[in-house]
């Protein structure tokens, strides 16, 4: 019997290996979207593939690596025949993952003959092929259309690469180099935690390894059983809507979220959201229960490690079919929308239980614009932005102007950068006064930003939401403003749809996106006299 | 004027190291720090050591000074009310920052801080290219009369590309003179020439702010000079591991911001140099932080960005590491069970439970004292009274929230601790490639001592070091630090034969400047060395690597094919692949320029003439007592010291873990070995 200090030794050196891990593929990767969006996580699971250990700063991979893990190895790949110098990858959303892009690489570590974990890697890879660069299709109607779809096959077999399923990769993407280069490094990652769980394993031996593993989960699982008993038993519900698919335009999908909370279990039943949709914007179980668990984990008030222990007292119930648990070949390149609108609703059923903890709605919705410019010498550079809105209002305080939150987590690109590499220049960089929701506590403001055509030609993609429906407020506060998607030409405002793919512009043409603020918080009558005059001092409002 | 100081200047005490160039002599003094006014209590040192050591007051010719006051003025917010001018249309760059956040989980989130708030930010009608040509001329329109009615202390200019072309900027700067004469101004165009415009601007902003705070600590110091015929040349140390003088200090104090580190890595490179290791990690433990620098082939490694309270600093500083854990650490038994040590500390106020001030939550401290590796009958020289019971008392609380006793919870809390300070050496080396079977470890700070050889059992390293003076160690640093002078510019080319001429023009200018600041600060040509780097990438990267070029001033071909080898090695190295195929970038320019300062021969001191062994008690560990051997590190010569022991000195004590060898070194350290 290991003393509570071995264990917690032991699961510090567990959060160790998967930091090691991180830096190995920080290192060695080749891919911007790696190394620049830090578009990865890490992970250590116990033997049975549930997660004791993770390294991620995106929140869309917390909590998903393990969904992956055990459909694996429920329904994919024979554990006994899985040795300590087998690789399994996959990218198949169908088979546990969330979109195409995300290769998935995991591998067994052994004592023996005893084997005591595994470790995992997930990296968001530059291109998958597909109808679109990037395989980021807005218009595709089947996941055939998003890219190689490469079921759980072992790409390392006894050590051997599998060189069939390597040259099959590399015919089928864009950009070959950077894909297999970053797929290396996850490679190397997973020897790096091997050897990091092998030098524990010496010290402690494989008994007490799969011991502490053990209790790793069961106190996380004792901390996560305490922070729901402490909140209310009932049920809660909640719904909130994306504006469309992109395809179906105009035609709201619906996240209904009905929460029911008991004794020291919660239910989470996602039945009320719509159908699944034809365009991308539909997500896979393993997506849907990240932002189930993202949320529930942020609201318990922490106090405990994050791992796997925290799933067992959480119940999804979502039958297939649904935009929250597609069904093959529907296509999910967007699931981040699902899971963004998801999380709001989350936060909405939530704030009925615990309401001094949940702020009001975020923007919800990453904002990725795509310029294609073409130089009069037909020369082509491609710039990709994810851009942000403003944080909700907190039960205690205002939300935050321009605050990367819920399941994205990303970096922009400095303006002298752009300008620099491209023939675009960015004539505009600026908070959005008034977007935030009014209330007690006033919701973060949204920005404002503009880029102007200087190649002949351009090609611009976008894939936004939160266009017609508001984030809301909470407790009587004010619902955020919508985003908007501008063209300046000749002096006249023209709107851009908001999900458009491949948009010509021409030399001068200006883009101007506006963001969703975060909702307010509490009636507006109560906001102090005081913080009426700072918002209109600083210009806020 | 035989005489050089170098003071640190720490929260608590401000330490001094003095060496006599007559006699090549190092001693070391200790006097308490006075917050109000740090040149105070810096006097107050000097003037006792001048005493114990027997030196005049005009015997010192050089004044080597750390110095946390723009560190702490940013800390506590103790800056001028400042006006920040930008671009119009990106007022608001320095408030939307570079948006990823840090707690992931949060629900209440703070924003990012921002020192200068939306009503003190105004817009300027004017636009640069990247390349440095003029989209929009400057036009001062009503700039000045709304400067004026914000009655600003410091104005900060960072306009779009500055770097590329700083007309605008000091276009705006004489306008704003003109009517404002003195007026502190800081141009990004001279305080952080980079291209990225958040990370610019936040710097020059820091800047911007602490002129007039350094610039009022730098007239109560030149305020001291004269004193008693005290009159010696004065330097302050940079974050970028050197120093500069007062002047460049009170323009650019954003130098100091992150000078702390810099004494303490300092003094690792030239113990590299001294103990011919020049692999080593050096590890600073003090009462709330453990600091991890490397040295690599003898030189300590240094970055290009930095930041202070989250707000990014892009100058030059020792590459660090720093995690909280260190001697005030917290022990406490979380809601799920697990014990944790930190990131809370109890630091000095209300410290340990056994120092009496208050505290109920059992340290670090309070751990190695009642396992015996502090000496709890005679702490600080028997300076303080502890009160042991307490410190039992609270380690029980502990251990009986875990089913342990009281032992071993404390063991417990030690072998955490250690843990953790191994994964941090760990990763500070992973990260760049390196493995710890290559390195030695440097130990010191008031703490470092009792977890070193422990700490490097964790990562299988064979060699621990300890150097004389480890409490001071910053000082002992200072005192062989050279002028440094940092001088960028980002200027984007394509490495080719096409790069070479602008290149040369570039370096040729920056060679100009740094040379002139060099003379500038008094030192002659003979003592002055420039050298230039450049920060490279891949096309199409988004960060790049800083590759050293040496002594260039108008590189041939064979010199650019020489700089980009260099790339694409140092990229394998940290990244493990290199592309020869793809186009190199060279993103920004650098040239350091160093004065070399006078480098006295030094003596190492003679052991003291008392024997060396003081006696013996009983420590904890590996779950039983043990007895253990107490040396006196003064006094320790020849004698091979055996673990489990203890070795003691004035301000430090270490602990020489069970299969550890211990044994006077060269230049006064103390080197342990496993087995």
């Amino acid at each position: 019997m290991l003393s509570p200090i071995d264990i917690e030794v032991i699961r510090n050196a567990l959060s160790a290996a998967a930091a090691e891990m991180d830096v190995t593929v920080w290192r060695t990767s080749r891919s911007t979207i790696v190394r620049e969006l830090l578009d990865y996580s890490t992970a250590v699971f116990d033997a049975d593939g549930w997660n004791l250990a993770q390294s991620a700063r995106i929140p869309q991979h917390l909590n998903s690596m393990s969904a992956a893990l055990r459909t694996l190895l429920e329904k994919f790949v024979v554990a006994e025949d899985w040795g300590p110098d087998d690789i399994v990858i996959t990218n198949d959303p169908y088979c546990g993952g969330q979109h195409l892009p995300d290769i998935v690489a995991f591998r067994p570590v052994f004592v023996g003959d005893v084997r005591i974990a595994y470790v995992g890697t997930l990296c968001h890879h530059i291109d998958v092929g597909g109808l679109a660069a990037g395989s980021y299709a807005a218009k595709a109607t089947e996941i055939f259309q998003e890219g190689l779809r490469i079921p759980p096959v072992k790409l390392f077999d006894k050590g051997v690469r599998n060189d069939a399923v390597w040259a099959i990769i590399r015919q089928n993407i864009r950009k070959p180099d950077l894909l297999l280069g970053d797929l290396q490094s996850q490679i190397a990652s997973l020897e790096v935690g091997r050897t990091a769980l092998a030098r524990l394993a010496d010290r402690y031996g494989a008994d007490a390894m799969l011991e502490a593993s053990a209790r790793i989960l069961d106190m996380s699982e004792a901390g996560m059983r305490a922070a729901i008993a402490a909140m209310p038993d009932g049920t809660y519900e909640f719904t909130d809507q994306l504006d469309d698919d992109g395809i179906d335009l105009g035609k709201p999908i619906m996240l209904h979220v009905r929460l029911t909370i008991a004794g020291d279990g919660v239910t989470v039943d996602l039945s009320g959201c719509s159908a699944q949709v034809q365009g991308p914007t539909n997500a896979t179980l393993a997506s849907s229960n990240s932002a189930v668990m993202f949320a529930l984990m942020s609201a318990s008030g922490g106090g405990f490690a994050m791992n796997a222990g925290c799933y067992r007292p959480v119940t999804v119930i979502a039958p297939e079919g649904l935009v929250v648990n597609a069904r093959a070949p529907a296509p999910v390149a967007h699931r981040v929308a699902i899971t963004h609108r998801l999380l709001n609703a989350m936060y909405g059923a939530l704030h009925q239980a615990v309401p001094a903890r949940i702020p009001a709605a975020y923007y919800g919705c990453s904002y990725v614009t795509t310029f294609q410019t073409i130089r009069a010498d037909a020369a082509r550079d491609v710039l990709v932005e994810i851009e942000i809105g403003g944080s909700g209002a907190a039960p205690i305080k205002d939300g935050v102007n321009a605050y990367s939150s819920g399941m994205h987590n990303n970096s922009n690109i400095p303006i002298e950068m752009i300008e620099a590499q491209m023939p675009l220049t960015i004539t505009r960089y600026a908070l959005l006064p008034g977007s935030g929701g009014d209330g007690q506590h006033r919701g973060g403001l949204g920005l404002v930003r503009e880029w102007r055509i200087d190649s002949p030609r351009c090609f611009f993609t976008a894939n936004m939401d939160r266009f017609f429906s508001q984030p809301y407020g909470l407790a009587g506060g004010g619902p955020a403003a919508v985003g908007k998607l501008s063209l300046l030409r000749d002096g006249t405002i023209t709107p851009i749809p908001p999900k458009s793919d491949n948009v010509p512009l021409i030399a001068g043409d200006i883009v101007r996106l506006e963001t969703s603020g975060g909702g307010g918080f509490g009636p507006s009558g109560a906001r102090p006299d005081a913080a009426r005059e700072a918002d209109r001092r600083l210009g806020y409002v | 004027m035989t005489i050089r100081i170098a003071v640190d200047i720490g929260g608590t005490f401000t330490d001094l190291q003095i060496l006599d160039a007559r006699t090549g002599s190092i001693v070391a003094w200790k006097t308490p720090t006075t917050p109000a006014d740090p040149s105070e209590g810096l006097m107050t040192g000097v003037r006792e050591a001048a005493a114990r050591f027997g030196f005049a007051l005009s015997d010192v010719g050089l004044l080597l000074h750390g110095t946390t006051i723009a560190t702490n003025a940013v800390l506590e917010r103790k800056l001028a009310d400042g006006v920040l001018l930008t671009t119009a249309g990106f007022e608001d760059v320095l408030e939307i920052t570079r948006h990823v956040r840090r707690d992931i989980y949060g629900l209440a989130p703070d924003p990012f801080p921002c020192l200068i708030p939306r009503d003190r930010r105004l817009g300027v009608i004017e636009r640069m290219r990247f390349d440095g040509s003029i989209e929009t001329p400057l036009a001062l329109s009503d700039t000045l009369s709304l400067l004026a009615a914000l009655r600003p202390e410091a104005v900060a200019i960072a306009l779009l590309h500055s770097y590329a072309n700083p007309a605008h900027e000091r276009a705006l700067r004489d306008a704003i003179l003109a009517a404002h004469p003195g007026l502190p101004v800081s141009l990004s165009s001279d305080v952080s020439p980079e291209i990225r415009e958040y990370e610019r601007t936040s710097t020059t902003v820091l800047n911007a702010l602490l002129v007039p705070v350094v610039r009022a600590y730098m007239d109560r110091l030149r305020g001291r000079i004269g004193e008693d015929g005290f009159a010696p040349r004065i330097f302050l140390v940079q974050s970028n591991g050197g120093v500069c003088s007062l002047d460049t200090a009170a323009e650019q104090p954003a130098r100091l911001l992150l000078s702390g580190p810099s004494g303490g890595a300092l003094a690792a490179s030239r113990i590299a140099g001294t103990l011919g290791r020049p692999n080593l990690v050096a590890v600073d433990m003090g009462g709330t932080s453990y600091d991890v620098s490397v040295v690599q082939d003898g030189r300590v490694s240094i970055v290009t960005q930095g930041e202070i309270d989250g707000l990014p600093v892009r100058l030059p500083m020792v590459e660090m590491r720093t995690i909280g854990a260190g001697g005030g650490s917290i022990a406490a038994v979380q809601a799920d069970g697990r014990l944790t040590v930190g990131p809370r500390s109890a630091g000095a106020r209300p410290g340990p439970v056994a120092y009496g001030r208050g505290g109920t939550e059992p340290t670090v401290t309070d751990a190695n004292l009642a396992l015996g590796r502090l000496d709890a009958t005679f702490f600080l020289g028997g300076a303080m009274q502890l009160d042991m019971d307490a410190t039992g008392a609270a380690l029980a609380r502990i251990g009986a929230a875990l089913g342990l006793g009281a032992e071993a919870a404390a063991e417990g809390i030690l072998a955490l601790t250690n843990a953790s300070l191994a994964a941090a050496v760990r990763l500070s080396l992973f990260e760049k490639g390196l493995h710890p079977r290559d390195f030695a470890l440097l130990s010191f700070g008031g703490a470092g001592g009792l977890h070193a050889t422990e700490v490097a059992d964790e990562m299988g390293m064979t060699e621990v070091i300890f150097p004389r003076e480890p409490g001071t160690l910053s000082a002992y640093g200072i005192l062989f630090s050279d002028l440094v002078q940092d001088i960028s510019r980002s200027r984007l080319f394509t490495v080719g034969d096409a790069a070479l001429p602008g290149l040369t023009a570039l370096i040729v200018e920056l060679r100009t400047e740094a040379d002139a600041r060099l003379a500038r600060d008094g030192v002659p040509a003979a003592d002055r060395a420039l050298t230039v780097a450049a920060d490279m990438r891949y096309h199409g990267q988004a960060f790049e690597l800083l590759v050293p070029w040496g002594d260039v001033t108008a590189p041939d071909a064979a010199a650019m094919a020489a700089l980009e080898a260099r790339f694409h090695d140092s990229h394998r190295q940290r990244f493990s692949y290199s592309s020869e195929g793809e186009a190199v970038e060279i993103v920004t320019l650098r040239v350091t320029a160093t004065g070399r300062l006078p480098r006295p021969a030094t003596t190492t001191p003679t052991p003291a003439a008392r024997p060396a062994r003081k006696g013996a008690r009983h420590v904890f560990t590996a779950g039983a007592w043990h007895e253990a051997l107490v040396w006196d590190r003064e006094a320790l010569s020849t004698e091979t010291v055996t673990g489990p022991a203890i070795i003691e000195e004035a301000f430090a004590t270490h602990y020489i873990a069970t299969g550890w060898t211990a044994a006077l070194g060269d230049a006064g350290a103390i080197i342990a070995r496993r087995g």
